[in-house]
Order: C-alpha cells, then sequence, then structure tokens
C-alpha cells in the first residue's frame, strides 16, 4: 500500500522557482509516468520523491507518512539512474547486495534476496563480474536488480532506457511493463519519449515549466487533452491546429467557419463562446481521411510527401494557406503539387478557446477511462 | 619538393636531439662524474675510461648519508600518508556537499599553498620550538603540512568533482552516509589519484630544503637535500664534488623510476592541479 | 566561468544539535534531515584539515607578521620590544634589500619568459606525431623530478671555473675565448642561476603547455591545412588563443614560484650579494645574524607582493571555486 501524494509542492534553486506548486495523487500500483519537453521539471519532480533534493514547500506523503525531512533511505524508494550508476569497483552481486549490507540485513537474507532478484531478471549467471564486463542491457537489468532487492514501496525511474539503442529499448521496454506486474509496486517514471510514456504508463503527467499540464491514463490525454500543449504533445505526428472563428453554437456543440468557406458543427461544449469567437480546431493526422468522406470536404495541394513505407504522411496546404498532416496508408499514390481531398469527421476533432483550453468534448471516448491489460497473464 | 621535406623532417629530428641532450644531459654528467675517482674528476671527459666507485664509499663514510635517507624517507612517508588522510575528507566535503563558506575556504586553501616558505619561517621556528620539536623530525613532518596539505586538498578536490554524481546518489538512497560513500564508494575509485596526488606531494617533501635547512641542527637529523647541500662545508673551495655528485646520483635515481613509472599519472596530476585550477 | 564567488560572511555550523528530534527541526523549510546531515558532515570532515593548516600556515603566518613589529632575535624570541614600523623604515633604506628585490623579480620575470617560450617551442614539438613521443615525454620529467638542491649542484660543477664542462664545451665551439668564472663572477651568477632555473622548470611548462594543446579540437587545423594557411599564422591565429588561458594560469603559477626562491641560489651562490633573493635575503636575517624582527619584516613583505600576485591569478585564471552549483 503505497501512495505517494504532493500538496502544492513547490522547488527553488537559489531563488528561481523550478516546481511551482504541484499537486499529484500518485495511488498504490500505479506505473506513472512524467513527461515532457526537457527542463519542464520531471526530474526535478522525481528527485524530489527521492528526497535527493529538498522541497522548498508543500507537502508530500509516501504510504501516509509525511516524507519532507526523511532521507532516501527512510522513504521505502529506490531508485533506477539514467547512466545506472553502477558501483564500478564491486561485482554484480555486492551491487545488489550493497543497501541490504548497509541495512545491516542478515547474510542468508541478503543471499536469498540477491538471487530471487537475480533469477526475475534473467542475470544469475552474471553475478560475479563486474560491470565493466556487461552490456547496456545488462547494466540496466543490474540496476534494476539493485532496486528491487530494497524491497522498495516506490521504484523511480529516471530516463532508465534513454542511454540503450532503439532495438535493445523496444525489448527492455516490454520486460519494464512484465516486471511492473510481478512486482506489484508503485513505480513513477521520467522519460522524453512519449512512445515510452503511452505504452507502459497507468497514467502520464504531462509537464511544462514546472506546472503539471495534465494528468490521466495515456488514452484519456489522448481522446481528451486538456490544453493546446497536451494536445501537441501527446501523438505523433502532432496534432493538426486550424485557426477558425465560431459561427454558432448550441446543445449539438460549436458551429465554426472551415477555411474554403464551409461550416461543420463540432460536438463540444460551447456554451460560453460568442459569435466571432476565435478558436483553434485540433485534428490528428490519423483521424483525417483522404477520401470524399468526413463531414466537411477540404480542397488541399499536397506540397510534401513523406513515406515510411507502411504509412505515408502528407502535408497539404489548405485554402487560406494554412497547413494539414495527414497519415495515408503506404500504398497512396499522391505526388505534391497535385490537389486532394481531405476529409475530417466531426467526432475526431478538438476545439480550444483562445487561452488554449480545451472545450470539453460531449462524447467520453469508450477507451479513455478504463484501465487496459497490455499482456496475456500467464 | 621532396628533398625539401626531407631537410624539414631533418631539422625537426635535429630540434628533437638538441631538446634531449639538453634535458638529460646535465644529469648524464652528474653520473659519469660520479663514477670519476681521484684526478679523474678535473679531466673533462665524456665517457668514464676506468669507472670507479670510490666516490658512492665516499658519500657513505663521510657523514651519516645512510641516516640522511632513512630521515627523507620517514619525512616524506609520514607527510605523505598525513597529508591525504586528511585530504580525502575534506575534499569530500568541498567537492561534493553544498554549503555556504565553500567558495572562501577553497579559496583560503589556494592562498596557503602560494605561501612562500619564508613568510612563515620565524613563525614556525617559535611553534616548533615551542613544541619541542626543533631538531627533530616530527617538527619537520608538521611544517612540510604548510605546503602538501593545500596541495593534496585542491588536486583531490578536483578529482572528487569529476565522479559522477548519480553514483553518489545510488549510495544515498542505498542509504549510505557521507563516510560510507566516502569509504566504500569513492576511496576505491579513486585509487589513481591518490597515488598521483601521493607521489607529487612525497616528491615536494623529499625536495625541501628550507625548513629542513633551518630546523635542524646535527647531521643525523639533516634530510637529504641538506646533506647534499652542506657536503662541501659551505665553502665554494676543496668541495668533493665526486662525492657531492654520487650523492646526487643516489638521491635522484628511485625518484627518477618512482616518475617514469607513474609519468602518465604524474602529468595527469600536474594539469588537474593548475590547468583546470 | 565565472568569476569566483566569494561569501564575505563567515560560515555558518548548523545550530541544529545531532540529536535534534523530527518535530524540532520541521522548523527549517526546504532544509532536509539529508541536507543537513550532509552540511555538518561536511564540516566535521573539514575541521582536521582546517585545524592542522590553522596550526601551521595561519598561526606561523600571524607570529611572523607580528615579529615584523618588534625587535625579536632568534637567541631570545620571548623578550621582544614592540618597535611599530622601525624595520620597515630600516628595510626601505637598505640597499642590499632593494638590490635582494630586483634580483628576485628579474630572476623571475627573465626564467619565466624564457620558460614559457621554449616550453611553447618543446611543447609545439612533441605534440607532432612521431615515434617515441611518450619516451621523450617522459625524458621531459627528468629535470623536474631531480631536487633543486641536487640540480643547483649539478650545475654549480658543471659551472666550475676550472674544471667545469660548460668553460670545456663553450671553449671548443668558440663561444669564450678564455675560462669563466660563472658563478663567482657577479656579472655573470645571476645568469648562470636563471639557467639552472629554466632548465630545471621548463620541463613543467612544456607538460601543461602540452595538456593544453591535446585538448585542441583537431578539426580546426584540418580546416586551415584544407585552406592552405601558413603553419606560422595558424600558431598565432589559432593555436595561441585557444591555449592562452591555461598558459596564463601556468605562467602565473611559475611567476608565483619564481618570486620565492630560495634553495637554487642559496646553494649555487650562498648569500652572495649579486644573486640573493628576497627569500634568501629574510633568511639570512633571520637565521645567520638572528635578527627575526628584521627578517620578519623582509618575509612580511614578500608575502605582501605574493598575495598580490596571488589575487591576480585568482582573478585573471577565473578560478571557479564554486562549480557544480547547478
Amino acid at each position: 500500500m503505497a501512495d505517494v501524494t504532493l500538496r502544492d509542492v513547490r522547488k527553488s534553486f537559489g531563488g528561481v522557482e523550478i516546481i511551482h506548486g504541484v499537486d499529484l495523487d500518485i495511488r498504490d500500483n500505479e506505473f506513472t509516468v512524467f513527461v515532457g519537453p526537457s527542463g519542464c521539471g520531471k526530474s526535478t519532480l522525481l528527485r524530489l520523491i527521492a528526497g535527493l533534493e529538498d522541497i522548498t514547500s508543500g507537502e508530500m506523503t509516501i504510504d501516509g507518512v509525511r516524507v519532507n525531512d526523511l532521507p532516501p533511505k527512510e522513504r521505502g524508494i529506490s531508485m533506477v539512474f539514467q547512466s545506472y550508476a553502477l558501483y564500478p569497483h564491486m561485482t554484480v552481486y555486492d551491487n545488489m547486495a550493497f543497501g541490504l549490507k548497509l541495512a545491516n540485513s542478515g547474510k542468508d537474507a541478503i543471499n536469498r534476496k540477491v538471487r530471487e532478484a537475480a533469477g526475475t531478471l534473467q542475470i544469475e549467471s552474471l553475478l560475479d563480474r563486474k560491470p565493466r564486463d556487461l552490456s547496456g542491457g545488462q547494466r540496466q537489468r543490474v540496476a534494476i536488480g539493485r532496486a528491487i532487492v530494497r524491497e522498495p514501496k516506490v521504484f523511480l525511474f529516471d530516463e532508465p532506457l534513454s542511454n540503450l539503442d532503439a532495438a535493445l529499448r523496444v525489448q527492455m521496454r516490454i520486460e519494464l511493463a512484465k516486471l511492473k506486474d510481478d512486482l506489484n509496486a508503485t513505480m513513477v517514471y521520467v522519460t522524453h519519449d512519449q512512445v515510452e510514456a503511452m505504452t507502459l504508463a497507468d497514467k502520464i503527467v504531462v509537464l511544462r515549466a514546472g506546472h503539471v499540464e495534465q494528468a490521466g491514463s495515456p488514452l484519456e490525454l489522448y481522446h481528451h487533452p486538456r490544453n493546446l500543449f497536451v494536445a501537441g504533445f501527446i501523438g505523433s505526428p502532432r496534432m493538426n491546429l486550424i485557426e477558425t472563428k465560431v459561427v454558432s453554437t448550441d446543445r449539438d456543440g460549436a458551429t465554426i467557419q472551415i477555411p474554403g468557406g464551409d461550416t461543420m458543427t463540432v460536438p463540444a461544449q460551447a456554451a460560453g463562446l460568442a459569435h466571432g469567437a476565435p478558436v483553434t480546431l485540433g485534428i490528428r493526422p490519423e483521424h483525417l481521411v483522404e477520401a470524399d468522406q468526413g463531414d466537411t470536404i477540404l480542397d488541399c495541394t499536397v506540397f510534401v510527401v513523406e513515406r515510411l513505407g507502411g504509412e505515408t504522411y502528407c502535408h497539404v496546404r489548405i485554402a487560406d494557406g494554412q497547413t494539414l498532416v495527414l497519415r495515408t496508408d503506404g500504398e497512396t499514390t499522391v505526388r505534391p503539387g497535385e490537389p486532394i481531398r481531405v476529409g475530417i469527421p466531426a467526432a475526431a476533432c478538438h476545439l480550444f478557446d483562445r487561452d488554449g483550453m480545451a472545450l470539453h468534448r460531449l462524447q467520453r471516448h469508450p477507451l479513455a477511462d478504463q484501465p487496459l491489460p497490455r499482456h496475456a497473464i500467464a | 619538393m621532396r628533398i625539401r621535406k626531407l631537410i624539414g623532417r631533418l631539422f625537426f629530428y635535429l630540434l628533437v636531439a638538441c631538446i634531449v641532450v639538453y634535458t638529460v644531459f646535465p644529469f648524464y654528467w652528474a653520473i659519469v662524474s660520479s663514477l670519476k675517482a681521484g684526478s679523474g674528476l678535473f679531466q673533462v671527459e665524456f665517457w668514464p675510461s676506468n669507472p670507479a666507485w670510490d666516490n658512492y664509499v665516499g658519500v657513505f663514510t663521510g657523514q651519516p648519508f645512510g641516516r640522511n635517507i632513512l630521515n627523507s624517507v620517514v619525512v616524506s612517508v609520514s607527510v605523505v600518508v598525513l597529508s591525504l588522510f586528511l585530504a580525502v575528507t575534506a575534499a569530500y566535503s568541498l567537492g561534493r556537499i553544498q554549503f555556504r563558506g565553500r567558495g572562501t575556504l577553497l579559496m583560503v586553501v589556494l592562498s596557503v599553498s602560494m605561501f612562500p616558505q619564508v613568510a612563515v619561517l620565524s613563525g614556525m621556528f617559535e611553534l616548533i620550538r615551542w613544541l619541542g620539536l626543533y631538531n627533530n623530525l616530527v617538527g619537520l613532518i608538521l611544517s612540510y603540512m604548510i605546503f602538501t596539505l593545500p596541495f593534496t586538498v585542491w588536486v583531490l578536490t578536483t578529482f572528487m568533482r569529476e565522479l559522477p554524481k548519480e553514483l553518489e546518489e545510488a549510495a544515498i538512497v542505498d542509504g549510505a552516509s557521507p563516510w560510507v560513500v566516502i569509504t566504500r564508494v569513492f576511496l576505491p575509485l579513486m585509487g589513481p589519484a591518490l597515488v598521483t596526488t601521493g607521489l607529487l606531494a612525497f616528491i615536494a617533501a623529499w625536495n625541501e630544503f628550507l625548513f629542513a635547512l633551518s630546523f635542524t641542527l646535527s647531521n643525523e637529523m639533516r634530510t637529504v637535500p641538506v646533506a647534499i647541500a652542506l657536503i662541501t662545508g659551505n665553502s665554494q673551495f676543496e668541495s668533493p664534488w665526486g662525492n657531492i655528485m654520487a650523492a646526487s646520483v643516489i638521491v635522484t635515481v628511485p625518484l627518477l623510476v618512482l616518475v617514469m613509472i607513474f609519468q602518465r599519472k604524474i602529468v595527469s596530476g600536474l594539469t588537474a592541479g593548475a590547468v583546470k585550477g | 566561468m565565472t568569476t569566483p564567488s566569494v561569501t564575505p560572511s563567515f560560515p555558518q555550523r548548523p545550530t541544529e544539535g545531532a540529536t535534534a528530534t523530527p518535530a524540532t527541526v520541521a522548523a527549517a523549510p526546504g532544509i532536509s534531515r539529508l541536507t543537513r546531515q550532509r552540511r555538518r558532515a561536511a564540516w566535521l570532515f573539514l575541521a582536521p584539515m582546517l585545524a592542522v593548516l590553522a596550526l601551521v600556515a595561519g598561526w606561523p603566518l600571524a607570529r611572523t607578521i607580528y615579529f615584523s613589529f618588534t625587535d625579536a632575535t632568534l637567541y631570545d624570541l620571548e623578550y621582544h620590544e614592540f618597535i611599530g614600523l622601525l624595520n620597515f623604515y630600516y628595510l626601505a633604506i637598505d640597499p642590499q634589500w632593494w638590490r635582494a628585490v630586483w634580483n628576485t623579480v628579474f630572476f623571475a620575470v627573465i626564467s619565466v619568459s624564457v620558460e614559457t617560450v621554449l616550453g611553447m617551442i618543446i611543447a609545439l614539438t612533441l605534440n607532432a606525431h612521431m615515434p617515441g613521443r611518450g619516451l621523450l615525454r617522459a625524458a621531459m620529467l627528468i629535470p623536474w623530478a631531480i631536487p633543486t638542491v641536487v640540480s643547483a649542484q649539478m650545475w654549480g660543477w658543471m659551472y666550475h671555473d676550472l674544471y667545469g664542462v660548460i668553460n670545456e664545451i663553450f671553449l671548443f665551439v668558440g663561444l669564450i675565448d678564455t675560462p669563466r668564472a660563472w658563478i663567482a663572477d657577479p656579472s655573470l651568477s645571476i645568469y648562470a642561476v636563471i639557467a639552472v632555473d629554466v632548465w630545471k622548470t621548463t620541463p613543467f611548462m612544456t607538460l601543461l603547455i602540452l595538456a593544453a594543446l591535446q585538448l585542441l579540437p583537431g578539426e580546426v587545423y584540418e580546416a586551415a591545412r584544407v585552406d592552405g594557411i601558413n603553419p606560422v599564422k595558424v600558431f598565432f591565429k589559432v593555436t595561441l588563443p585557444l591555449i592562452k588561458p591555461a598558459l596564463m594560469v601556468a605562467i602565473i603559477f611559475r611567476t608565483l614560484d619564481a618570486l620565492r626562491i630560495f634553495d637554487l641560489m642559496y646553494v649555487l651562490t650562498g648569500n652572495s650579494r649579486a644573486t640573493a633573493s628576497m627569500s634568501v635575503y629574510a633568511r639570512q636575517q633571520l637565521v645567520d645574524f638572528q635578527d627575526v624582527g628584521y627578517g620578519s619584516a623582509a618575509a612580511t613583505f614578500l608575502f605582501l607582493i605574493i598575495a598580490a600576485f596571488t589575487v591576480i591569478y585568482i582573478t585573471v585564471g577565473k578560478v571557479n571555486f564554486d562549480q557544480g552549483g547547478k
């Protein structure tokens, strides 16, 4: 039972506030991912939870205990570092056993725990080696093993996969997801890679400049971003944004002007918006269709075609000169310079007011609020 | 074109040869001279035609040179051990802990390493006499700390800073106190740094002259540099040059062996102390 | 790099006692037990070192400065009287002292300049790719490792007016026509001393410059070569500006060292007026003439000069005392 709560947590370095009043509830057994552009404070927030940095003001509890003043070892956490931070002069076994030895655990208990963790991570054969004799992936496992043996209430991961090459990263990502189910512990994970965030998280916390922009399940963030920043940050390629105006509003949503002359009604709560108010229409590249379907059809011109093999990104220009990206399949034959008709399904559209805040979508996405298993449980 | 290149090469190697002769010749000449006995010393001969060991015997019979060497070894080793012991923990504090006054302390340490020794001579003399350590090796050990301690603290601080931050944090998460971090995580990694720093401090202590000259009185308490300087009996005439050269070679050869073994480390230590600041 | 941030206030020890309970420590917001523990440890770890430094550096320095205002003698340090600035007055009117000041400055300027130029040439040579470079670098360490006293004696023998190898070689090459008394001749002896210092400390300079050279990016030189720029021009326009910071630090380091020179002159030329440095002069007054008050005044003067240079070193070298404070 280890929830982590943050109440108005602030952190200043030399008078400059880096974390501005973060409120957060991380539930027991939840895999929470902090994500955001570099410098957003995600690592600092993790280090505050770890106790490696002092909290300037606010309250933090782990498992119901106020931890503001507790040193890391008394917080029931363990941490996996970006550089792994293995003790170079110790064997794998000693690396994993170091914390237990310092805690004066019995020799047999240490031995049992280390071997158990080594078994889980399939590194039994490496126990006598030094870190320098290990590959990157093996070091990563040892670092995780060192975290496991301490049997923490909360695991903290600081960009643990960023030093691995692409193929290994995918493999470790899958293993981490599996480990999460095996260990039954609360995990907090920092990354700048939104794919890692989407695939691993029960809950994603998007940070920007020391503020929490939104916290929620991956699909909630994808389908119901709270503002333009989250909308742009989650999803690849980025969501298309079109500057436009409100024509009218009613119970079915907001009717907006579409460049080229048409109007379209987007199902979103737009009660407060006056006629002519500026809004931003958001539509993801994967929701645009290259056809005569959709609620509104735009006549566009293709100007760049990026072919990835399995899929194709078409960059197109609409009537008023704004550009859109649309994702189509790999078989499309469009060429730059050609005209193209792009259909916009109104149900997939997002609207943002002039402050960049999203208007609530009238239809909650069915997948946004339920936990979804990632793999078959053996 | 090819000939010009060849001449360029030739000139380059001539330059290299000059550099080598310039750096090595004086010591070579000392060796040659030390092997010449009697009147042979007074003929300029670049290769000793009949090498003799008389001078080497003379060094040890003319004065307690063996005792002098032992003194130097005792003093230098004690100074190194003591300095390193005091410096390691201090360097950890200065290199890795944020606290008020750290900048000031580092400046104090650097300033002390710049002290001219003569500026503390009278005060040190008084202190040593007051402690009853005049003409005593302990007095030398104590006074040598003035130049070895700031130096070792400074260089070890530089090394400490370069150890990865995450390593220390991992240890902190593992529950290590600052003392455990130093002794069980950092010290094992600082072997090379300790060797380098210790060696440089050893050489500095081994070569020290002013304090050794001023704080010892009897032949038996002198260190090697003082013994070698005073073989002349302070007179420019009738100096036993053969003996002096033999003594010079005796104390220099072990030093050179050490330096050659650890040359890479020494170079890195020198640069850590100076260039990086 | 920033200029050193020097906090003028004396560092305060954390006031919370070691036995503070969590209830009482909650008072300091934003400073956790871990931080307090680390700060406490910092001072604890520093204490022995600082105590020793205070004992062997702070106290003797303070006493030396104190003695400089008294008429203390070595014979009896305890009975002395305060005589104000009298020692400094005598110092100011003593031509021998000013000769020593001149000797020291002359020695420092000439030997450091020669060492810098020579060290630069040797470093550039060693920086070239060639077989046996490691061996050469090792050879460079020989003069550096030899004790100053030993170097002085070795050169003293080479300088010998009757049997010295230097006279022999110079006569053979034709540089001189009669043997010279390199050490006894007052017009030559200071140069003799400088030559030994140059021999002994050029390697130090060389190694520092070499280290700086090896940090330079190779692309710059390849670009210069592709553009066909004259190597001499490359040196002055590219190399020199790039290694200037390291070079400046090395020069100031060496200058400080040269200003306090003692053993070289003392062993090579004794207390000879022609070469005596400030350190030699001060020690002679202190020990040989037993005049602790006057000798201390000379030593204090030297200390002040070095202190001024240290300040320059710290400012020019832009020593960053508080790095890693991100």
